[in-house]
């Protein structure tokens, strides 16, 4: 098992714009270290029609009432962030999420790694396998085990290709005496998450889940792969 | 809103949920999908509304920040984007009233 770079083709020429975005560092480090209710405040603006920044104060009184449970200023930081998001086009919204949600994923691993095993759109390569069109969007790798993961803004990004993608991975690695571990990361709810995978028939009963509420788990090493 | 009850608020949030999936079930695809996604989410906010919170009265703020999250998702016309908020409006609605996920 080995990992490259993935083509430099226009996709990736236009996705490495996305990714340079600074709105998208400023959005997962700002993610990075908030409370569930600031992630689904970041989820709900991101998908929001409105961009009045005190309906969505009003809408989330734990954060921003007169008793704020969190850290007032990282909410207000959470919502400017997040309201700029909202405010580009459509397609560029959405392009944003996806790459808001890889960014997060990589912040989050790069707690318990070295910064340098973490890795961006890469292919996993296997001896007399060819190699996946799609690259895979966080890598760590570093031993003794590797891992991959795909990153989704919702739960409905879950879809058959991206599960046999990473299930076979697993496979190949497992054939090869290698230990990978596979992963879902979807900035939604494990219910829409659960709901979603349990309409699958593709395999993914090895595939690990990390719903908007166990992100936080990113940081912590995963359990072995069996 | 005055003097309502929290499970007041989840059975406007379940009423929403169901505009949502109207909504979203014009995507052809995604039609057994979004069924199963309302159905969860109106299970659990039904579980919510018949628990020990949802006899509880309401404050003023939660009453408007349900209030609002469900105008929020009026708004949407977008069916994909309904999908989405088909899981989002839930998760804001019972972050509001202090119930879990």
């Amino acid at each position: 098992m080995r990992f490259q770079d993935a083509a430099r083709d226009g996709r990736a020429v236009v996705y490495a714009a996305i990714q340079a975005d600074p709105l998208v560092a400023r959005a997962a480090e700002l993610l990075s270290g908030a409370s569930q209710a600031e992630r689904v405040l970041a989820r709900a603006v991101m998908n929001g029609e409105s961009l009045d920044p005190e309906r969505w104060r009003a809408m989330f009184p734990t954060l921003f009432g007169p008793d704020p449970a969190g850290d007032l200023a990282r909410s207000e930081a959470v919502l400017a962030a997040s309201l700029a998001v909202a405010d580009r086009g459509d397609q560029v919204r959405s392009q944003l999420r996806g790459a808001i949600v890889e960014e997060l994923t990589a912040r989050l691993l790069a707690r318990r790694a070295p910064a340098a095993a973490v890795r961006r759109e890469r292919r996993i390569l296997f001896d007399g396998v060819p190699a996946e069109i799609h690259p895979y969007d966080v890598t760590l790798e570093q031993p003794p085990a590797a891992e991959a993961f795909d990153c989704k803004w919702g739960a409905r990004g879950i879809n058959a290709d991206v599960l046999h993608q990473l299930d076979d991975a697993r496979i190949h690695a497992q054939d090869e005496d290698e230990s990978l571990v596979v992963a879902l990361v979807i900035f939604d709810a494990e219910r829409s998450c659960r709901v979603r995978l349990d309409a699958q028939s593709a395999p993914h009963e090895r595939t690990r889940l990390v719903a908007i509420e166990q992100l936080d788990s990113l940081a912590v090493a995963s359990p072995p792969a069996r | 809103m005055d003097g309502t009850t929290i499970g007041a608020l989840l059975d406007s949030a379940i009423e929403a949920e169901a505009a949502l999936a109207e909504l979203g079930e014009s995507i052809d695809d995604e039609w057994t999908y979004v069924g199963d996604l309302q159905r969860a989410w109106t299970d659990r906010l039904a579980d919510v509304a018949d628990g020990p919170l949802g006899a509880l009265p309401a404050s003023p703020a939660v009453a408007e920040a349900v209030r609002l999250a469900i105008d929020e998702a009026g708004l949407v016309s977008d069916p994909h984007r309904a999908i989405d908020w088909l899981s989002t409006l839930p998760q804001v609605v019972l972050i509001a009233v202090g119930g879990e996920t």
